[in-house]
């Protein structure tokens, strides 16, 4: 099916999107093809406290963690060129609203209104995947997405453009009923 | 007394100059050449150490956290390497991002306690040289330039990588 969507849309010249529609599964869910290996991870909040109060963060910080919804992101790059990870290229949708991606600017502003530690400020920048990255054939890239935390599910389209100059066959990958990690 | 230096000077930079230019290992980006960042931190005891202490050698300057999976996976190969490489010119500065005394000290006496380890406390000399992720390795040139970054973390004592160094490195 892959292969003869991707050969029918070469056939007719036009701008190509390869969609996938991921299994229904919760805890973590996978994207493979011969260009991308995109894993998504759902970790329950007791997990995330657990990881941050192993690197010694303070109260305040664990329990504005243990209210979001992380979403663990691993990719690689299985191609022989350039392919764009750019997170304003994820849309995350519930059936009736776009979640918005809690960035980088607003961790920093948040963790500056509490004063927390620079070291603790920057484990946490270090441990968030990056917003935008020029994936290097066979490189590698893990880290975490936030989101705010809700129980309906949700979708994510994420668009990767590749090629050096941008112009190359973008991949479109989507996954649909993804939830938040919760705790028994 | 200057014209008898200058052409040593000169040849001396050539040397350096193609040497920079040697293929490098796959998952290594050459870089177009650029001054590497200000780098001046203390080690557990509280030494001093600056960058531009080691001009004059190829600086192997390498990011990690004990957090951080291919950082604990790569870490081992990086003292294999070396414990070969120590001898050949290489310098090695290996540095934490963000992590404490006891966390750096704990972490590495178990998985590589002959590598020596300096401190950004505040993560902030990490974020001025900007890599892409950790872990992150940079290759700095006599002059102090910046010539190549590894993507993520892998086997640095493999036969390729180890040749690779090596042909930095040999006068």
């Amino acid at each position: 099916m892959y292969n003869m969507r991707l050969g029918i849309m070469l056939l007719l010249g036009l701008p190509i999107a390869l969609f996938y529609i991921a299994k229904d599964v919760r805890a973590e869910t996978v994207y493979n093809s011969e260009a991308l290996h995109l894993l998504l991870g759902f970790p329950r909040p007791q997990q995330i406290a657990a990881f941050y109060e192993g690197r010694g963060f303070s109260k305040p910080m664990i329990d504005i963690i243990r209210q979001q919804c992380f979403v663990n992101v691993i990719i690689h790059n299985k191609s022989q060129d350039i392919l764009w990870l750019d997170l304003t290229q994820w849309q995350f949708n519930t059936s009736d609203r776009l979640l918005q991606r809690l960035d980088r600017t607003y961790w920093q502003t948040r963790w500056a209104s509490l004063n927390i530690p620079q070291p603790h400020r920057s484990t946490f920048r270090w441990t968030l995947i990056p917003r935008q990255l020029d994936l290097h054939p066979q490189e590698g890239e893990g880290g975490n997405l936030i989101l705010p935390r809700q129980a309906k599910p949700f979708s994510l389209v994420a668009t990767f453009v590749t090629g050096a100059n941008k112009q190359g066959t973008p991949i479109v990958v989507r996954f649909d009923n993804l939830q938040c990690g919760v705790d028994p | 007394m200057k014209r008898v230096y200058l052409p040593i000077i000169l040849l001396l930079s050539f040397a350096v100059n193609v040497r920079a230019d040697i293929v490098p290992s796959p998952g290594v980006l050459t870089l177009t050449p650029q001054p590497a960042p200000a780098l001046s931190l203390t080690d557990l005891d509280g030494h001093a150490y600056n960058l531009k202490q080691d001009r004059g050698h190829w600086v192997f300057v390498h990011f990690w956290a004990s957090w951080c999976g291919p950082c604990r996976r790569e870490l081992p190969t990086l003292q294999a390497m070396w414990q070969e490489m120590q001898s050949e010119g290489l310098r090695l500065v290996v540095i934490n991002t963000a992590e404490d005394e006891d966390t750096v000290f704990s972490f590495l006496s178990s998985t590589a306690p002959a590598l020596h380890p300096y401190m950004d406390r505040d993560g902030l000399v990490t974020e001025a040289w900007k890599p892409r992720g950790l872990p992150a390795t940079f290759l700095v040139d006599p002059q102090g330039q910046v010539r190549y970054q590894a993507l993520g973390g892998r086997d640095w004592h493999e036969k390729e990588y180890m040749e690779f160094l090596r042909r930095l490195t040999q006068p």
